[in-house]
């Protein structure tokens, strides 16, 4: 596997030819324009649409109004240096977004990533036919569903006369106020986002089990191994590597909640739990006009999740071979 | 940049067949354990969708009662009668179905015209324009910048909004590129003999042979518009505009359309039906899913193979 792992993902050495075919200098500058050509509008598009954002990110610097330049020389634009940064730290809502948004990633990470390794493993042990594949079909769909269709089934499971709380009234227990109550909220998070997203991250481990040979099993089995056996000594190990990585990565997101999915679910009553530095970015600087001070906030997170992703990334060279760049 | 090993496996994934069955001898009790798991994982995966299901198509007394659990009581179809009518649900329809097909149109073009030159071996700064595609993938301006932009540009509350700036992905040109790589040289060189220029290479020989991964970018393209509420959200207050996504989300989420006041003359039926207000969000939801839950298990290949691309790559 190892060696598989590190063909697919090694850099190759790729060298740069040039056929030698007597292309003068002259016919070569041609060609060239013409190809600059065919990707003249995507580049103009990305750097509109990519660049000019990312320049603008100087108004975190500023005290920004709207409909003025993102930068003027005419001595219009008020420069406050890292005051909006240094606001935001300092205030009130700092400590709580920060903890907030760390406690829904770490949940979803410290659940939700076993799961898919433990489903694939029950997948791969089931016979190929058409159970198995509904089975795997079943698990992929909720990840389909838009993001609003789920927001709005949870709310309504939720509510004091859903779903969930006509369940626990079977039981003979009071119904809880679900959608109120702040105590639940990283509970219908956490659970709602690996629902939907299990199944899907199982695939990566799927196909790297099918690409192990069947007469590794064989023998294994001509040697006594038993059905767990097997998948101890063949099965995991030929996942490992992709384990590895992927836990990395999902290491390097950890301040990275699902914003969308928290916008359409959470409410005043629960924002103590569920309001997350995106969220809050979205009320208070968008809704709120705040540009210069949301902007400031969204640079404060993007920094750490790089750095964040950066780490990950050198320590997945290191040991894995597989890098991001 | 890595190509030539990553084409290959590119080629592989493409030319793969299925897996050969292989049986695992083993005991009949732990095959049993591991098929009611499996069969447990769909029930909790897919009974949400059922609940919503058979809620919709109750009788409104028994859903009122909160009796409805394992299968439909008192099949009754009014909810969808009623909902059918609102005409606002209808030009939500529309406006997700242009905004999907404009969409996926532009995303195409965009992704075969950026491929296709960082495909050409001799390309002069090729290492600079793929860098130019990378750095946007991990820096962005963020909401509020590309908010302002939006505006100053004068898009905002326009259907443009939802087009334009979507219209490029830098993820879909790289997968289409590592397509192109794996296609012959000689392909293309003997186009060039015949005397076609690089446009004519592109569309006549090129973009005929890369129907698979095509079909991989447009599939999660659809999805992707499909399911997109956010920038509706920030960008297209005008109602009139709206995809379906936001319709969604202003009778299930938010609940700013009663959906009883809908349809004033059916206002005094509709209270005596007892239809309650959840039985319309459950058949709103279902009418409006249905389109990607039936047609998902025929495309489930690409979105598989498209997942799998991603990880050569990601």
């Amino acid at each position: 596997m190892d060696t598989k792992f590190r063909r697919k993902f090694n850099k190759p050495k790729y060298q740069e030819l040039d056929t030698g075919k007597s292309t003068s200098k002259l016919r070569s500058l041609s060609n060239n324009a013409q190809l600059y050509l065919i990707m003249l509008p995507v580049l103009i598009h990305i750097f509109i649409f990519c660049y000019i954002p990312m320049y603008g990110l100087v108004i975190a610097f500023q005290d920004y109004y709207p409909g003025k330049p993102f930068i003027a020389f005419d001595g219009s634009v008020k420069w406050v240096g890292l005051k909006h940064f240094t606001e935001f730290i300092q205030g009130p809502y700092f400590k709580r977004l920060m903890v907030n948004t760390f406690r829904l990633s770490f949940f979803y990470f410290a659940f939700g990533f076993f799961i898919p390794i433990l489903f694939a493993l029950l997948i791969n042990e089931l016979r190929d036919g058409f159970f198995k594949k509904f089975v795997q079909t079943a698990s992929y769909l909720p990840y389909f569903i838009s993001t609003v269709v789920v927001a709005g089934m949870v709310l309504s499971f939720i509510n004091v006369d859903g779903m969930v709380n006509t369940i626990i009234q079977a039981f003979g227990r009071e119904p809880i106020p679900l959608n109120t109550d702040p105590n639940y909220y990283p509970a219908i998070y956490t659970i709602t986002n690996i629902w939907r997203t299990f199944g899907w991250n199982s695939i990566l481990y799927l196909s790297a089990m099918a690409s192990v040979d069947p007469s590794l099993y064989e023998a294994a089995r001509v040697d006594g191994a038993n059905r767990f056996e097997q998948m101890i000594h063949i099965t995991i190990p030929s996942i490992q590597s992709t384990i590895f990585v992927l836990l990395i990565f999902a290491i390097g997101g950890l301040l990275s909640a699902n914003t969308e999915f928290i916008l359409l679910t959470y409410n005043p009553a629960v924002y103590e739990t569920a309001d997350v530095i995106g969220t809050y970015v979205y009320r208070d600087g968008l809704l709120g006009g705040n540009f210069s001070s949301g902007t400031a906030v969204s640079i404060i997170t993007s920094t750490i999740n790089f750095a964040l992703l950066y780490i990950a990334n050198t320590i997945s060279r290191k040991y894995s071979d597989y890098a991001l760049w | 940049m890595h190509c030539g090993r990553e084409a290959n496996d590119l080629k592989q994934l493409f030319n793969r067949k299925r897996n050969p069955n292989k049986i695992k001898q083993g005991s009949y009790v732990a095959d049993f354990i591991f098929y009611v798991l499996a069969l447990l994982i769909c029930l909790i995966t897919l009974y949400p969708f059922y609940y919503v299901v058979i809620m919709s198509i109750s009788s409104p007394a028994e859903v009122a009662a909160a009796n409805v659990t394992l299968y439909p009581k008192g099949l009754y179809f009014g909810s969808y009668k009623f909902i059918v009518k609102d005409p606002n649900l209808w030009s939500a329809y529309l406006n997700t179905i242009i905004y999907v097909v404009i969409g996926t149109v532009l995303n195409c073009l965009a992704a075969v015209l950026g491929a296709y030159p960082l495909s050409v071996k001799n390309l002069a700064g090729r290492k600079w324009v793929v860098r130019y595609l990378i750095i946007p993938m991990y820096f962005s301006g963020g909401l509020i910048p590309s908010y302002l932009l939006i505006n100053k540009l004068g898009l905002y509350n326009t259907r443009w909004a939802l087009i334009i700036p979507g219209a490029v992905s830098i993820w879909n040109i790289i997968l289409v590129r590592s397509y192109f790589l794996t296609i012959p040289e000689s392909i293309k060189e003997s186009a060039f003999i015949d005397g076609a220029n690089h446009i004519q290479t592109l569309f006549k020989i090129i973009v005929p042979i890369s129907k698979p991964i095509l079909a991989v970018i447009s599939i999660y393209t659809i999805v992707g518009i499909w399911n997109n509420f956010f920038t509706a959200l920030v960008y297209l207050p005008n109602e009139k505009l709206h995809p379906l996504q936001m319709y969604l989300y202003r009778v299930v989420v938010q609940q700013t359309v009663d959906l009883k006041k809908m349809a004033l003359e059916d206002t005094r039926r509709a209270v005596d039906l007892m239809l309650s207000n959840i039985q319309l969000k459950y058949s709103i939801i279902v009418f409006t899913t249905l389109p990607i839950i039936f047609t998902y298990p025929f495309f489930q290949k690409y979105f598989i193979k498209g997942a799998l691309l991603g990880s050569l790559k990601e």
